[in-house]
Formats: C-alpha cells, sequence, structure tokens
C-alpha cells in the first residue's frame, strides 16, 4: 500500500486588520469551522474565552457537569458527522472531560475538546487548579495541542478539526493556557496539508472477488466503519446484489435495517442464534468496518472456524490485528465495496437455511407474567417511534435489549458506548442528538443504575426544554454486573443491591421534568403513548422483574456457538 | 524468550511527539528495553529496542499504529541481534 505525500494547499483567510485578544480569535476560529454549538462548564482559566461568546453566533449549552459536556459533544459528532464541542477550565474541569474523550476516542467520534489551562508562566508548578492534561489524555486523544503563541491559535484549530474529522475520526484536545486567550495578536495565513487518497488496490480487488464468487457460505460482518465513512448506501447495494447474509456489531446496527430479511442480527456476546450460528458455518467472512472485538468475537481463535475473510476497513492499522485476512482491503469503503462486483452463485442452500435459521430462532416476545417484560416494551416502543427516532443508551441489560430488540433504519438512530461501556451516556447523549437533529425523536434508554451518573442533566434538559423522552428501566439492580453473579460467580451477590434508589419519578419532577410511573403489563402501551406524545422533556419509570437476564450470552473465553440460552 | 527488535520512528518534532510515541509502544503490549534519539533533517529519528509482552503482539500492527499517529512520517523495523527475555 502506497500513501501519497502530503500536498500543501492554501487554507488560510485574509489576515486580520487589527491585533484579536485569543479568546476573539478561539470565536472565530470555532465560527470558521461551521460550529454552531458549544457544550460547556465555565471556571477561572477559560473565562477569558467565555468572555469572548456574547455576541457570537455561537450557542453554549450550560451541563451540570463537564462529562455531560463531552458526552453530548460526541453524541452530537455521531449525528453529524461533525466534530463536537466540548469546553471545560483547567483542573477539574479539564479532569471531568477524561470520559467523555475516552469515549470519543474508543468508537471513533470526531470530537473537538477545548480546556482552560493556566497561565503559561504558572505550568508546572502545581498551581490551583493546574493538571497537566494535555499527558493525561494523551493515550486517549487522536491529537492534541498546547497553544504556546496566541497567534498559532487560528492554525491550530483548523488542524483540530481537520484531524477530529478525517480517516479514522477521533477527538482532538486543545489546551489553552489563560494568558494566551488574554494576549492580542494578528492572525498570519497558514496552511494546513491536503488529505491524501488511498488508491484502489487493484490485485486485493480481484482476490476478493474470486473468493465471493467461489463462496458457498459467504457472510457478512459490518461494524462501526459504515457509520464513519457514511457508507450504508454501498453496503446496502453490495447486500442486495450479492444477496449476501449479514450479521452487525453492536455499533454497526442500522447499517443494513434491521428488518432486512436477510439481516441476522447482532453477533456476539449477545448476539442472536442466528448471526453466531452463521458466523460459525460461514466459508468466507466479509468484515467491513468492523475489528475483531472480543465482545463480538467471543474467544478469537474459534471465532468463524471455517471461514477465509477479506477484511476492508479506512483504518490500515485495524487489519490483521486481531485476525490475519486472506485478503486485506485498507481505505475508502463506498469505493471498495462498489468494486466487489462478484456474485456467489453457488450460496443459495445457505441463503436458505440462514433465513430458515433466523426464523426457527427469532426472539418470542410473550413471557409470562403480569411484569413489564423489557423487550417486548422496546419493541413495541421502538416500532412506534418510527424511522425519526433515534436511540441513546446507558450500559448495562437495557443496552444490550435496545441493541436485540430495537429496529433501526441507519446508524445514527442507535447511539451507544460500544467501545468504553460508560454508564451515563444516555441522557448527555440524547442531549447532543436533539441539539444534532432536533426533529428527531430521540429516546434515552436507561437503568437505574447509569441514570444516576449523569442525573444532574435533568436540569439541562428543562433549562432548554430539549423534548428527551427518557424510558427508566428499574430493577433496583445493577442487573448486569447481578446477571453474571449469578451465573459467573455462584449467585455470591455482591454489592449490586440498589433497593433504596430514590423515587425516580420525583426526582424528575423535581427538576421540572414531566415523569410517571408503571409497573404493570397492562400499562405499557398507555405509557408509550404518553412518552410519544408528550411535547417535552419526559420521564417514564418502569420497574421490571429484578431477575431478568438478558439471552443469549455468550460466556467469558468461549466460543460464540456455546452461547447459553433461556426463554426469559 | 522474545525476540528484540529495532524500531526506527521519523517524526516531527513537537511537544507530545516523544511522550505519545513510547507511550502507544508500551500500551500496544510491547516492553522498552533501549531507545535513543537523533536529528534527522527536518524530523526527528527514535530507535527503540522493544520486545513484544505476549506471542499476540505483531511488530507490523505496532508499525501501522505508529504511522497513524499524526506527525509520524515513517517507520522501519529491523531484528536485533541476539534476543532477550
Amino acid at each position: 500500500m502506497t500513501i501519497a505525500a502530503p500536498r500543501l494547499t492554501d487554507a488560510s483567510t485574509a489576515p486580520q486588520p487589527a491585533p484579536l485578544s485569543g479568546a476573539r480569535l478561539v470565536v472565530q476560529a470555532l465560527e470558521r469551522e461551521g460550529v454552531t454549538h458549544i457544550f460547556g462548564y465555565p471556571g477561572g482559566a477559560i473565562m477569558p474565552v467565555y468572555d469572548a461568546l456574547p455576541g457570537s453566533s455561537l450557542i453554549h449549552i450550560l451541563v451540570r457537569h463537564e462529562q455531560a459536556a463531552a458526552l453530548a459533544a460526541d453524541a452530537y459528532g455521531r449525528v453529524t458527522g461533525r466534530p463536537g464541542v466540548c469546553l471545560a477550565t483547567s483542573g477539574p474541569g479539564a479532569t471531568n472531560l477524561v470520559t467523555g474523550i475516552a469515549n470519543a476516542f474508543l468508537d471513533s467520534v470526531p470530537m473537538v475538546a477545548i480546556t482552560g489551562q493556566v497561565a503559561t508562566h504558572l505550568i508546572g508548578t502545581d498551581a490551583f487548579q493546574e493538571v497537566d492534561i494535555f499527558a493525561i489524555t494523551l493515550p486517549i486523544v487522536k491529537h492534541s495541542f498546547v497553544i504556546r503563541d496566541t497567534a498559532d491559535i487560528p492554525r491550530v484549530f483548523a488542524e483540530a478539526f481537520d484531524i477530529a474529522r478525517s480517516g479514522r475520526p477521533g477527538p482532538v484536545l486543545i489546551d489553552l493556557p489563560k494568558d494566551i486567550t488574554i494576549q492580542s495578536a494578528s492572525v498570519e495565513p497558514w496552511t494546513i496539508p491536503a488529505r491524501a487518497t488511498e488508491p484502489l488496490d487493484e490485485q486485493a480487488i480481484a482476490a476478493a472477488n474470486a473468493l465471493i464468487s467461489r463462496a458457498r457460505a459467504p457472510l457478512l460482518y459490518f461494524g462501526g466503519g459504515i457509520a464513519i465513512a457514511r457508507a450504508e448506501d454501498a453496503l446496502r447495494s453490495f447486500a442486495r446484489r450479492t444477496r449476501m447474509p449479514s450479521v452487525g456489531t453492536l455499533k454497526g446496527l442500522g447499517a443494513i435495517p434491521t428488518d432486512d430479511p436477510a439481516f441476522l442480527g447482532m453477533l456476539g456476546m449477545h448476539g442472536s442464534k442466528a448471526a453466531n450460528i452463521a458466523i460459525d458455518n460461514a466459508d468466507l467472512l466479509i468484515c467491513v468496518g468492523a475489528r475483531f472485538d472480543d465482545r463480538a468475537t467471543g474467544k478469537l481463535d474459534s471465532f468463524a472456524p471455517n471461514a477465509k475473510v477479506i477484511h476492508i476497513d479506512g483504518d490500515p492499522a485495524e487489519i490483521g490485528k486481531l485476525r490475519r485476512p486472506e485478503v486485506a482491503l485498507a481505505g475508502d469503503l463506498n469505493l471498495i465495496l462498489d468494486a466487489l462486483t462478484a456474485f456467489p452463485a453457488k450460496a443459495d442452500p445457505w441463503r436458505n437455511q440462514c433465513a430458515a435459521q433466523k426464523e426457527q430462532w427469532a426472539q418470542s416476545y410473550d413471557a409470562p407474567g403480569n411484569g413489564v417484560y423489557a423487550p417486548a416494551l422496546l419493541k413495541t416502543l421502538s416500532e412506534r417511534a418510527g424511522d425519526k427516532a433515534i436511540f441513546t443508551c446507558d450500559v448495562g441489560q437495557h443496552q444490550m435489549w435496545v441493541a436485540q430488540h430495537c429496529r433501526f433504519t441507519r446508524p445514527q438512530a442507535h447511539l451507544t458506548s460500544a467501545g468504553l461501556g460508560t454508564m451515563g451516556y444516555g441522557i448527555p447523549a440524547g442531549m447532543g442528538a436533539l441539539i444534532a437533529e432536533p426533529d428527531a425523536t430521540v429516546i434515552t434508554v436507561s437503568g437505574d443504575g447509569s441514570i444516576m451518573m449523569n442525573i444532574q442533566e435533568l436540569a439541562t434538559l428543562r433549562r432548554y426544554r430539549l423534548p428527551l423522552k427518557i424510558l427508566l428501566l428499574d430493577n433496583s439492580q445493577l442487573g448486569m454486573v447481578r446477571q453474571w453473579q449469578e451465573l459467573f460467580f455462584d449467585e455470591n451477590f455482591s454489592e449490586i443491591d440498589l433497593s433504596d434508589n430514590p423515587d425516580f419519578a420525583e426526582v424528575a419532577r423535581s427538576f421540572g421534568i414531566e415523569a410517571f410511573t408503571v409497573d404493570h403489563r397492562s400499562q405499557v402501551d398507555g405509557a408509550i403513548d404518553r412518552l410519544l406524545a408528550t411535547s417535552g422533556p419526559v420521564l417514564c419509570h418502569v420497574r421490571i422483574d429484578p431477575r431478568a437476564n438478558v439471552w443469549p450470552l455468550v460466556p467469558p473465553n468461549k466460543s460464540n456457538v456455546e452461547m447459553m440460552e433461556s426463554r426469559w | 524468550m522474545i525476540e528484540a527488535q529495532h524500531i526506527t520512528v521519523r517524526f516531527a518534532p513537537g511537544e507530545g511527539a516523544i511522550g505519545r510515541i513510547v507511550g502507544l509502544v508500551e500500551r500496544r503490549g510491547f516492553e522498552l528495553r533501549g531507545l535513543a534519539m537523533a536529528n534527522d533533517g527536518p524530523h526527528a529519528a527514535l530507535t527503540l529496542d522493544v520486545a513484544a509482552r505476549d506471542a499476540g503482539r505483531k511488530l507490523d500492527i505496532l508499525d501501522l499504529q505508529l504511522r497513524r499517529l499524526i506527525g509520524v512520517h515513517s517507520v522501519s523495523t529491523s531484528p536485533k541481534t541476539g534476543s532477550a527475555s
């Protein structure tokens, strides 16, 4: 693979007629990048930037905890494909961003995080609210800058946005010492390198087409890279013309509509039986924008044991990292998928087998009893919310139920903390999604453990009247931990009891949020009606069976075909 | 016994550049056994003696991960004479 040398192009603006303060230059730089919204929280070292915000075109969303600013910016980035922007002060403001930055890093989300820093002459003196956020975040950013000269602000911001959104996206940190934002400077013209485009590897394309045409049991395995490359159309076109069954990762859901007849479901630890069995039986695996993550593969050396692999990814460093493919194709997923024109003519029996197994092992929703069965509730809610819905999740059992039982027609409809698994992602992500796509029906599905991690953001919903619909599935336990303790720790239940939770509906109402509670199956239809009909923010608190588990489940260090199953 | 290898990274000098490279090498499962740096025209060249912590760590993948860093211009690897435990 060859990568052309970067070419310099003039991306500058005309020099400013008069010197401007660093803070004004920051605001101008953000406006130049087309930023409309910033999620942030002010404090000492970043005050000059806050002083420059009024009168600008930027809309600042004041969150109640910096972590929520980063997570909301993450969701904004996922929905729009443009970097979400978060802003915090030095010290604790900056460290509170860290989880959100890591979240964006692990899920390859474009983000620019801006932190205030103590004045240059105080750096390294253990000054008040000084931490080395640049060093703290080195392992979890795509790149980072400390600005040492006010005149560098426009260039650094332009570079930061370019880096954040190009190639495999990711978070970029800009640390701004206070004196740099106060001092004035004239803007000099600057250049940023143009991005090289990857030429198609024709030899590899030919090899891939040859494998496809010979395959008797080909399977398409796609992941979050599809959304990053905005390659949904190319993927769907490939799947249609090859009539190939497909499986998706947690982050890939929606890239092929979940109700597509040839889509077998999510693979992996909580994947569908049809998906995991198909992986096991496939003779050719075409992995597109996925990375053989351990949650997807289970025990790696028994994953797809009979399959040759074509690995297609935008990031060459992902290819061969965990599984050596027979054919490696790094580059633009759209171009590569369009070039794969072979048809697996001998695969009809396989197609029929996959379809039959999908039907045979389809989920049942007629759970016994009168309590609320969360999978059935989520399925109905998702069907009624329609294609304009965006689901944001917290982390735990409910997150897996959403992935298993909701329908998605685009990847941007499913915002989930896949890589980092951040409890507390749901509500801030809902805020970010609503800012990014105000016409969407945004639904946050949370659990009683997760919601407490960022419950203060109910105040932000109230302040901006963001019409987020929160579905809180409350089993008064840390359900996923409880499930693992039940199954793999001999029922030694340790620190999972949350039976002293507050009354969540009362809590929401105290923030000025409409709220109601249901605990009986007969109330579900009415609850969905009310949730979808409410014009402002609303919380539906649902009490569910604390013994409910997520099925299927692949035990740790087991092959995906060794999944544990139970109906309820 | 996992053989130590040389890896040479040419990069644009800048704040955090060395920390990024060394941090990535260690984080990705390689033990750092030696380090030398030299100027190489407009670039700096960092030569690292590394050994994989387990058999699943592949130097060619580390090479690609280093190339992904902003400011890294080239990476080359070569076997080191002798071996280390």
